[in-house]
């Protein structure tokens, strides 16, 4: 085999081995973070009893999904009731493989990204790939043959249809001030000219919105509203089956909170870094940590808002997403389109 | 080489999809016993395998097979499925041909936008599965399986015909092609009356079926 291919072959698993290892590593201390963190804010004092303040918590729960009863319903429609796990949690983990987490930099003799794929219209693939996380929730609701958990699918897919478009013209921004579709463009265009979070708030704004929308996240939980819906589209499912669901979540929080890092604060920006004269690769493991402690401020925003706000009411979450987002991000690109035009940005 | 190989998995899709037509009970032992005919072409044909023509063969065995499916399965929902399956194979055929954009936007609008509203349409009419489903008997039966064989005959003629061009021929894109950047260029220029008049229709289309909402509701 051409030695060019098998090196690019190589470098391709290692690279999607650590961020599988790192996405899960999050995922399941979220949980705990979660759990912590709204304990703090209740004033108790959460899971601290397994490990040291409780943090082998998350290998203990994995344990026991793993060896819970999994039951599955007489009256689901199985082929796709044992598929709608997978298709919920599958592109929530392919959307991180596009997002760059650190500036490229010398390893072993060659160049290489902190990225997995370095995709022209990054962008595009991520909208493209959470459009698709809508059918998992859709199918599940629908394959489970209850009415709740139909009422919950049917909630789902019309709230993240409703919040996609608000998304999607927010980020047009964004595109526009780089005038690239690719992840990396972005990130360097806001190193040279200045965060997009500073110039286009109010796209941020929505942009975050649509992405606790989008993520089924409070205030925009309804289609698992546990007052109305028992548990909503996942109500027949238990075992490993329901963890999926459950980390499907999480790591859609990751990837949302990390586009937002991405989009709208640098990426993995520090200002004033090289002013340090770090050596590269010191550099380097700076800036992969910044990113990290980015995208953490997001993970926690997530969390303290669940745990402040109240939930929407159903014609509430529509209103938003149709009469509020939608004109103030079509007015947002207006806005930045005069930006472009001044060359302000 | 691979166009035997192609042609040789097309021959076992349509003996699959005969046998299903003509025995349906029997689908099971026959896709088990053609999967392993068609590993075992694989397994020949091994150097096949770096070519961009079997990946584009082996695509549009996937599609012509999703697209089997999304007909004869008596299960709208899991017919929507097949359908996702086939938009993506289509997608996949613009990635080989260069036309990253294309293929990112099929997968965004078809496979995404489009394909949600009719997995809405599913639920919200709860589509039971149709029982009784199968191919119309007699002459209907054998109508189809002379037509089957006379595009099986057709494919034939024209693959054969073409099997010593490349799929696709290297250089033969300037750089820069497909991107975003050269669609929304020719899009805005070249194609400007066509662009626009497409955005009129969809327009038109889009308050035509506000005003019949409208009607049936007051």
């Amino acid at each position: 085999m051409d030695p060019d291919i098998a090196r690019v072959l190589v470098e391709s698993a290692v690279k999607i081995a650590l961020f599988f290892f790192i996405l899960l590593t999050v995922v399941a201390y979220m949980t705990l973070v979660e759990r912590r963190v709204s304990a703090w804010i209740q004033d108790r004092q959460g899971p601290n009893r397994v490990g040291p303040l409780g943090l082998l918590q998350p290998l203990a729960d994995g344990i026991k999904f793993l060896f819970k009863e999994e039951v599955t319903p007489p009256h689901v429609y199985r082929p796709v009731y044992l598929l709608a796990p997978m298709l919920i949690f599958v592109p929530a983990l392919v959307t991180f493989s596009v997002i760059p987490i650190g500036p490229a930099l010398e390893l072993f003799g060659q160049r290489v990204r902190l990225q997995i794929a370095d995709v022209d219209n990054g962008v595009l693939v991520i909208l493209a790939f959470a459009s698709m996380g809508v059918y998992g929730i859709a199918l599940a609701g629908w394959s489970s043959s209850n009415k709740y958990s139909l009422m919950g699918a049917l909630r789902s897919s019309a709230q993240l249809i409703s919040y996609e478009l608000a998304m999607g013209l927010s980020i047009v921004g964004v595109l526009m001030a780089a005038g690239s579709l690719r992840l990396n463009d972005i990130v360097q265009h806001q190193i040279e000219h200045g965060w997009n979070l500073i110039w286009q708030l109010p796209g941020f704004l929505i942009f975050l919105t649509a992405a606790f929308a989008e993520t089924n996240r409070l205030p925009f939980d309804l289609p698992e509203a546990e007052t109305e819906l028992v548990a909503g589209y996942h109500t027949e499912y238990s075992g490993m089956r329901f963890s999926m669901f459950y980390m499907a979540e999480y790591a859609n929080m990751v990837t949302a909170s990390a586009l937002a890092v991405t989009l709208y604060c640098g990426g993995y920006h520090v200002p004033g870094l090289h002013l340090l004269r770090l050596p590269e690769p010191a550099a380097a493991l700076v800036q992969v940590l910044a990113f990290g402690l980015k995208v953490g401020f997001f993970l926690f925003l997530y969390v303290w808002v669940r745990w402040t706000l109240p939930r929407f009411r159903y014609d509430q979450l529509m209103n938003l997403g149709w009469k509020v987002l939608l004109p103030v991000a079509v007015l947002h690109i207006l806005w930045v389109s005069f930006l472009v035009l001044m060359n302000w940005t | 080489m691979t166009i035997h190989l192609l042609l040789g998995l097309v021959l076992i899709l349509f003996v699959f999809a005969a046998v299903r037509a003509l025995a349906p009970s029997r689908a099971l032992l026959a896709g088990t016993v053609l999967g392993i005919g068609a590993l075992a072409l694989l397994a020949v044909n091994y150097q096949a395998l770096l070519s961009p023509e079997f990946w584009a063969g082996l695509i549009g065995f996937v599609a012509i097979l999703s697209a089997l499916m999304v007909v004869i399965h008596p299960n709208p929902m899991v017919s929507i499925l097949f359908l996702i399956v086939n938009l993506f194979c289509i997608a996949l055929f613009y990635l080989i041909l260069r036309a990253e954009f294309l293929a990112v936007l099929q997968i965004i609008i078809y496979a995404g936008a489009i394909m949600v509203l009719f997995v809405f349409v599913v639920m919200l009419l709860n589509l039971k599965a149709e029982e009784g489903l199968r191919l119309g008997g007699g002459p209907q039966r054998w109508g189809a399986l002379l037509l089957a064989v006379v595009f099986v005959l057709l494919m034939f003629h024209a693959l054969h015909d073409r099997s010593d061009q490349p799929y696709v021929e290297p250089g033969a894109f300037e750089s820069g092609f497909g991107s975003a950047r050269a669609l929304g260029g020719l899009l805005f220029s070249r194609y400007l009356v066509a662009f626009e008049a497409a955005s009129l229709l969809l327009i038109a289309g889009m308050v035509g079926a506000v005003v019949v909402a409208k009607r049936k509701v007051g």
